[in-house]
């Protein structure tokens, strides 16, 4: 066998690897979508078919006219709340650029003295866990009467975003030289005017990588919309799919195609804006 | 000075390429300006993020701790502030048998989830830095996991463990393992098991994605330099690439333990804390004390054990982010 033979055996080897390593990370999620085209008396039936079986579009009709094949509890339609949690998502995504990227530029191109204060609290916001959070902020809401309410709900879910955000964004701003902001000025740009016709266009990538993230968290938070929503507003997707479990009598067919509507934006990102998820997930996006 | 009638005015430039500096008393008054003109548009630009930091984080940060010494009753929530109740909210919370084995829960979850991320990360980021046919593709699909909403990875490991009809009970006797249905989700040994892997599976894009990336960054020079020395892939591994690329596994499993002292909507969607309490974390069983029986003053008190949990990694994360903390390119003067 020649060294040339080996070193190809080796990377198909490594091929084979990867593609198992795929198939187990994957297969979840191709249980779930099989599993959303299977009747009901096949998710009950005690056996799991590895492709559909019988397949049929019930459970999406279920989740989107409404009603349940197994609880009398939900009967709701979904599509109301694939639209709250879309609202959601795009109010977390324009809060967090709002808050961040005026932020990010000061702390990276500004000379002041709360920067490293700053920076700091906001390493820690990352640290800080959600149900902290959402235990105080329920009862501010409460307070202030912003319960189900979407501010109310935008403003809980900026907190996976914003501390990240910021954070990204001004690694970002470092790489923009400075001779960009002293020429602005010389040319006699205001400050606000050389960030908003200078910086901003330049950073696009970035704020799209800080967007997608933004969107994303939005779009799939379960526990502040748990604790602020109180069930009888809007109500998002999230939440939708939680309705459908119950303790003897989970209407799976419903759970699953809830569950593979919630992972459509996933999937269109997924697609559409690979690059930055990559990026922001090398920068390290924490979630939760 | 007045700001507000300088702001139109074009700014003097800067003397120098990076060298900014504040001038101290004695500079020119047009420079004074220039600088309290950037020192008033940079505070400007970071007004709403500290108002935001200070309402969605400091504030509820300091309000928990007031819960947690306050006697709370679901008429108080309307109050904001209930009775002095000293500290008998974290007497009930560490004499309490389920908060107690919730504390001992998320220490194993996390420690067990951790050890399992970071060794089937680095496999994987060990074999996507080979060359093969596909590795493109497949990193680009690993991350796949990592996006979804965590509470439909909740139902869907949920769907995967029942023991009738799920399809870790198919394989595990298509293969002979076992001959009856494994009650994963109803026994209390094994449920802990459940959440353990559907978190594994969470994390291990992450953890693979910035390993990877932190094994490009390793030059070229100083792999070809350890194979001339005759170091074989274990010494290489060990003893060069370790080394090199440390600081970036520190920080991966440092943000690997404080995204799992966190995690909540998975174990709610996965088994809701159950059978008897035997997967309840810190976050679900204060979840339930604050929102199921209205405890708030119990639930703030176990929430703040958890914060100075998760803070101990706050130093470290501080520590290892100092070179980004210190960094300054001071466009502004």
């Amino acid at each position: 066998v020649t060294h040339l033979q080996r070193s190809r055996a080796l990377r198909w080897l490594c091929s084979l690897a990867a593609a198992a390593a795929l198939v187990i990370m994957l297969f979840p999620v191709y249980a779930i979508i099989v599993g959303s085209f299977e009747s009901t008396e096949t998710l009950f039936s005690g056996t799991f078919y590895w492709l559909p079986h019988a397949a049929t579009l019930d459970n999406f009709r279920t989740v989107l006219q409404g009603g349940s094949a197994t609880q009398t509890t939900v009967g709701g339609s979904q599509v109301g709340n694939v639209v709250t949690s879309l609202v959601v998502g795009l109010g977390t995504v324009l809060l967090s650029l709002v808050v961040a990227v005026p932020a990010a530029y000061a702390l990276s191109k500004y000379r002041l003295r709360v920067t490293v204060v700053l920076v700091s609290s906001m390493l820690v916001a990352q640290i800080v866990p959600s149900i902290v959070l959402a235990t105080s902020l329920f009862i501010v809401f409460h307070w202030i009467h912003l319960l189900n309410s979407y501010p109310a709900l935008i403003l809980a879910d900026g907190t996976y975003a914003i501390p990240f955000a910021i954070l990204v964004l001004r690694a970002f701003f470092f790489s923009l030289p400075n001779e960009l902001m002293y020429a602005a000025r010389v040319d006699g740009a205001s400050e606000w005017q050389t960030f908003r016709l200078i910086v901003i266009p330049l950073a696009r990538s970035a704020v799209i990588t800080v967007s997608v993230f933004a969107f994303l968290a939005g779009w799939g938070d379960f526990i502040f919309a748990l604790t602020i929503l109180n069930g009888t507003g809007i109500q998002p997707i999230t939440l939708g799919i939680y309705s459908y479990l119950g303790n003897y009598s989970t209407d799976w067919g419903a759970v699953m195609a809830a569950g593979v509507i919630a992972m459509v934006p996933a999937a269109v990102l997924l697609v559409m804006a690979q690059r930055y998820i990559a990026t922001g997930l090398t920068a390290g996006a924490v979630r939760g | 000075m007045n700001v507000k009638t300088r702001a139109g005015e074009p700014a003097p430039a800067t003397t120098g390429t990076g060298a900014a500096f504040r001038p101290v008393g004695g500079g020119s008054p047009r420079r004074l300006s220039a600088w309290r003109r950037q020192q008033l548009a940079g505070w400007l630009f970071l007004t709403p993020a500290i108002a935001y930091l200070l309402f969605a984080f400091a504030l509820p940060i300091v309000y928990n701790v007031m819960l947690s010494f306050e006697r709370t009753s679901p008429a108080t929530i309307a109050n904001f502030t209930a009775p002095f109740a000293g500290l008998d909210n974290y007497r009930f919370v560490l004499n309490d048998s389920t908060s107690r084995t919730a504390i001992v829960h998320t220490l194993e979850f996390t420690v067990g989830s951790l050890v399992g991320q970071f060794i089937i990360g680095f496999s994987l980021a060990l074999l996507f830095s080979l060359r093969f046919p596909g590795r493109t593709f497949a990193r680009s699909l690993i991350i796949v996991p990592w996006l979804l909403p965590l509470i439909v990875t909740g139902v869907m490991f949920r769907f995967l463990f029942q023991a009738e009809g799920g399809a870790v009970n198919q394989v595990l006797k298509s293969l002979g393992l076992v001959d009856q249905s494994v009650q994963w989700l109803n026994d209390p040994h094994l449920a802990m098991w459940t959440i353990l892997v559907a978190n594994i599976w969470l994390g291990v894009p992450f953890f693979t994605l910035l390993l990877y990336s932190a094994l490009q960054d390793v030059p070229v020079e100083v792999k070809e330099a350890a194979v001339i020395d005759g170091a074989g892939p274990w010494q290489r591994l060990r003893y060069v690439i370790v080394p090199i690329i440390l600081p970036v596994i520190e920080v991966t499993l440092l943000l690997g333990f404080v995204f799992t002292v966190k995690v909540f909507d998975l174990v709610i969607g996965l088994t809701g804390g159950g059978p008897a309490n035997s997967t309840q974390l810190i976050t679900t069983w204060s979840y339930n004390l604050s929102f199921q029986v209205f405890s708030f003053g119990e639930g703030a008190a176990l929430n703040n054990l958890l914060l100075v949990m998760a803070l101990v990694a706050a130093p470290l994360y501080l520590m290892l982010s100092r070179d980004s903390l210190r960094r300054s390119s001071g466009a502004g003067t």
